[in-house]
């Protein structure tokens, strides 16, 4: 048992070993809570007093537009309709130039026998696009269609 | 196509008038004044589309509303050609969507000029688009009668609200009377 008097034996230091630190460490705070809340509450609200102005001064932007565009819609439509009844015209005499060798065949009808039935002879009923368009060519009708892709 | 030899259509005479050969730009800045000095025969002209919804009996309103505005636009030539065209110029290349906003220092000296040389004053914020009274003196379209049918079924009385009789059992939902 000689060997085992010269070990030394690994003991604590003195005082004993440190405390392990295992309680959980807040950070420090920026400010109060109620500070916290109350910046958030007056920043919000200015924000919603910033939008209101803004929303205010664009509708008004808006209301002059719309009030430029409404004035100008008679003349606009004016034009339009003149340029409408036109193209119904020529639309009509190219048919009955087309259809002229057709035996039977009635420029509107389908061989006499009317599209709309029950409404009165002279009674203009607007035509659809498709045949509005029908004796021009096609990019002709896809451009009055898809006309946003030239915006 | 569904329009017959039956519609009577105008001819391309009376179709043809001279039209107003300006662009957009133009038409936009010009739009409140054109609005103010064209105002009686342009509410004719929409009454007159609102009214019988064909673009055939409101051909010489459509007329009237076109030469009103070349005479306009004859007048602005004459009086404030310089500043209608930087105001116009200003409005197309201000923005994308020709916008009045940007361009309120040259929209002061064209209004300037209008109000002096010709009289008109531009029509306070929003004026458009509030609602008008009509005050000419337009005929109001006769009211369409409802149809009557004469072959009504046998035993069906054909009751007036009046003289209905009451429900048998009243009504489920009590609480609308």
């Amino acid at each position: 048992m000689a060997t085992a008097e010269r070990v030394k034996q690994d003991m604590p230091p003195k005082g004993g070993y440190r405390k392990i630190n295992f309680a959980r460490v807040f950070p420090k705070p920026f400010a109060s809570s109620r500070a916290m809340v109350g910046t958030y509450l007056v920043c919000t609200g200015v924000g919603w007093y910033l939008y209101l102005l803004n929303d205010r001064l664009v509708d008004r932007y808006q209301v002059e537009s719309r009030s430029s565009l409404i004035a100008i819609t008679p003349l606009l439509d004016a034009e339009a309709d003149r340029e409408y009844l036109k193209q119904l015209r020529k639309n009509r005499e190219t048919e009955e130039k087309l259809m002229k060798n057709v035996k039977g065949w009635k420029t509107g009808t389908l061989y006499g026998e009317p599209v709309y039935k029950t409404v009165d002879k002279k009674e203009l009923i607007e035509p659809g696009l498709n045949e509005y368009y029908v004796h021009a060519p096609d990019k002709v009708l896809y451009d009055r269609v898809y006309w946003h892709k030239y915006l | 196509m569904v329009v017959t030899n039956d519609h009577e259509l105008p001819t391309y005479e009376e179709l043809t008038v001279e039209e107003v050969p300006i662009s957009s730009p133009g038409l936009r800045a010009a739009a409140h004044h054109i609005g103010k000095y064209c105002l009686d025969v342009n509410d004719e002209f929409m009454m007159c589309k609102q009214e019988t919804k064909d673009p055939r009996k409101c051909l010489n309103e459509g007329k009237a509303v076109t030469s009103c505005a070349l005479e306009f636009f004859r007048k602005l030539k004459g009086n404030c050609f310089d500043e209608f065209q930087i105001y116009s110029n200003c409005i197309d290349k201000s923005s994308s969507r020709m916008d009045f906003e940007p361009c309120r220092k040259t929209q002061a000296v064209y209004d300037k000029c209008v109000f002096e040389k010709m009289g008109i004053e531009r029509p306070e914020h929003g004026f458009f688009c509030k609602a008008r009274v009509y005050t000419g003196n337009r005929p109001k379209p006769p009211v369409k009668e409802p149809q009557v049918f004469g072959d009504l079924p046998v035993g069906l009385k054909d009751f007036k609200e009046e003289e209905r009789p009451p429900a048998k059992y009243g009504q489920r939902n009590w609480f609308i009377k």
